[in-house]
């Protein structure tokens, strides 16, 4: 029996059941896309003030919500590579930061297009990969978690370096960086917003796409067992390959989109706290879950600027408090949990509408 | 006789300890060879060895007339050596399609094989797209030997199918593996010395590393005295 084939009839059902199998989704994208709009109707702005760009409540919103895509892009990146292959990189915050720094320094001091930075960016960022992955049929695991924070420390030295601080800024950070007019933040508050947005949908599709490819599977395959998937005859080497090079592509883009969002662009960026930051996202959201990623940027920022408001400086102390209290009730993540517990959970609601209606349902 | 797979005098170090001491054997083309000995005798180690996953310091291996022990294991595999591993080494994150869609080495072998595959193992037609993690022991290793069933392999390397599993699913195994036995070649390590009398025609002993007597199946079902000398059972 073929049960890969699909007849037209059942394609409308197909597509129905895709709709609804990923409704949280559509809605979460709808609220996204309305966010603006319903921030100034909250505030009290008028639509025509927020077309305008005028300072208040939904521009400053619609800021938090960037700095909330980027880092889910650089999330994103990096469940890919430890999530769904299996790869523990401790080098993680270079390949963003490569990406920051690239945009800032050529727009800035050579004065490139946009669209120019942009090739290079992309460039740079699979040499980076490369580079990472060049160490990876000598070391596994641990080893080659050291080897990449050995690679990302020599860059976090170099960028602050006194030699590069006509570039770099060294250890203050790179200022002054001029985003293109079109895309200007601090003009166009809106457009930069939607165009994050974008790249966020549009990325996470891809990998979702790219999971569920046969590529992808043979990642899965590669982080449960790396010898299997070799006996299958998979050289390995070559699909950690991709998944390093498209996780360094997405941190690199997230990176450059950090550079033209932000006033500086600061070598913490570049540091092993950065990298931890993107390791605290994906297991606050749940590790190899992709959607998980999204889900921790938002929450990791949130929380530190909530907490920052409220307690200032101690803000840092609760933070770590607020992980651990996390990594220890919900050891897969919140998306991790949630997708165990989702049966569970469904069979609980369907016992509660049987006790109310007096029709009790089997789950 | 034709031999498809030939391990001349190997010597395998793990780390520092020298695990293979000489192993020499010869497998027949088409039909069982048996690959028998102790806890411990090195004979996972053997296949490992044949699979390029702990290379040979010293000696050679021959798949059909062509030296493999130097070359890199997925290019093994890609020769047409399949393996199933002990203690039914599945992809428990993927489904039973995605595991056996996996093995595939040039786009449309499951389409082809899966009739084949679904015959033997009808239960898995059932589990198609369930996790790996939900099959139960025996399900498991089905679905091991089916995923090395989709690739055109010449050679199948069975690592300790029975192991663990309750007799009625080894007269399932035994059955399926007689019938794959028609159209590979299989070479076969197996603890239970029934199962092993029961499928192969012959068989390797190999004891502390070094393989010690060859010969024909049946005419070692009839000799206790090696049985109980080499390999403990009778």
């Amino acid at each position: 029996m073929n049960q890969a084939s699909i007849s037209p009839s059942k394609f409308s059902s197909r597509f129905k059941s895709f709709f609804r199998g990923n409704l949280g989704g559509w809605i979460v994208i709808l609220a996204m896309v309305l966010l603006p709009f319903i921030t100034s109707l909250i505030s009290g702005q008028s639509i025509s003030n927020l077309l305008a760009n005028e300072s208040g409540m939904a521009k400053f919103v619609q800021g938090l919500a960037i700095e909330i895509f980027i880092l889910a892009l650089y999330a994103l990146s990096y469940d890919l590579i430890l999530g769904v292959t299996g790869l523990l990189s401790f080098g993680h915050a270079m390949f963003f930061a490569v990406g920051a720094y690239l945009t800032g320094i050529l727009l800035k001091s050579f004065g490139w297009s946009l669209w120019a930075t942009l090739g290079m960016v992309l460039v740079a960022a699979i040499i980076q990969a490369i580079l990472f992955a060049v160490v990876l049929p000598r070391v596994q695991g641990v080893t080659f978690a050291l080897v990449t924070l050995g690679i990302a420390s020599v860059f976090y030295i170099v960028i602050q370096s006194h030699e590069m601080s006509a570039y770099a800024g060294a250890d203050v950070g790179l200022q002054g960086v001029v985003a293109p007019e079109f895309i200007n933040a601090a003009d166009h508050r809106m457009r930069f917003y939607f165009v994050t947005l974008g790249l966020l949908i549009g990325m996470y599709l891809l990998y979702k796409r790219f999971v569920n490819s046969p590529t992808g599977r043979v990642c899965i395959a590669i982080r449960e067992n790396e010898k299997r998937a070799l006996m299958l005859g998979y050289n390995t080497f070559y699909f950690k390959l991709i998944a390093l090079t498209l996780a360094s592509i997405t941190a690199a883009l997230a990176g450059c989109l950090h550079a033209l969002f932000q006033p500086i662009v600061s070598p913490h960026t570049a540091s092993m706290g950065f990298t931890i930051a993107a390791l605290l996202m994906t297991l606050i959201g749940g590790v190899g879950t992709l959607s998980g990623a999204l889900v921790g940027a938002a929450i990791y920022r949130l929380l530190e600027y909530g907490l920052k408001n409220i307690f200032g400086e101690q803000a840092t102390f609760l933070l770590g408090v607020v992980y651990v209290l996390i990594v220890l009730f919900l050891p897969y993540g919140i998306i991790g949990t949630w997708k165990l517990r989702a049966l569970q959970i469904r069979s609980g609601w369907q016992r509660l509408i049987g006790l109310v209606t007096g029709k009790p349902k089997q789950a | 006789m034709e031999t498809l797979l030939e391990v001349r005098d190997v010597h395998t170090f793990i780390g520092q300890y020298h695990i293979l001491q000489g192993v020499s054997l010869k497998v027949r083309k088409g039909g069982i060879t048996a690959l028998l000995g102790r806890n411990g005798a090195g004979k996972t180690t053997t296949l490992k060895t044949i699979l390029g996953l702990t290379p040979p310091r010293q000696g050679e291996v021959i798949f059909a007339d062509q030296p493999i022990h130097e070359m890199r294991s997925f290019d093994i595999a890609a020769l047409g050596i399949g393996f199933v591993p002990e203690q039914r080494a599945i992809f428990r994150d993927l489904s039973v399609e995605e595991n056996l869609k996996i093995a595939e080495r040039k786009r449309g072998d499951l389409r082809r094989k899966q009739e084949m595959i679904f015959s033997l193992f009808p239960d898995l037609q059932r589990l198609i797209h369930l996790p790996g993690t939900h099959l139960s022991g025996g399900q498991q290793q089905m679905l091991a030997i089916a995923r090395a069933l989709v690739a055109d392999n010449r050679l199948l390397l069975i690592d300790e199918p029975s192991e663990g599993l309750a007799p009625v699913i080894i007269e399932q195994l035994i059955l399926a593996i007689r019938q794959l036995s028609a159209e590979t070649t299989i070479l076969l390590v197996e603890q239970n010395f029934i199962v092993a009398g029961q499928l192969a025609e012959d068989y390797v002993i190999i004891e502390e590393g070094q393989s010690v007597k060859t010969g024909k199946m049946a005419a070692l079902v009839k000799d206790e005295q090696i049985i109980h000398r080499y390999l403990g059972a009778a």
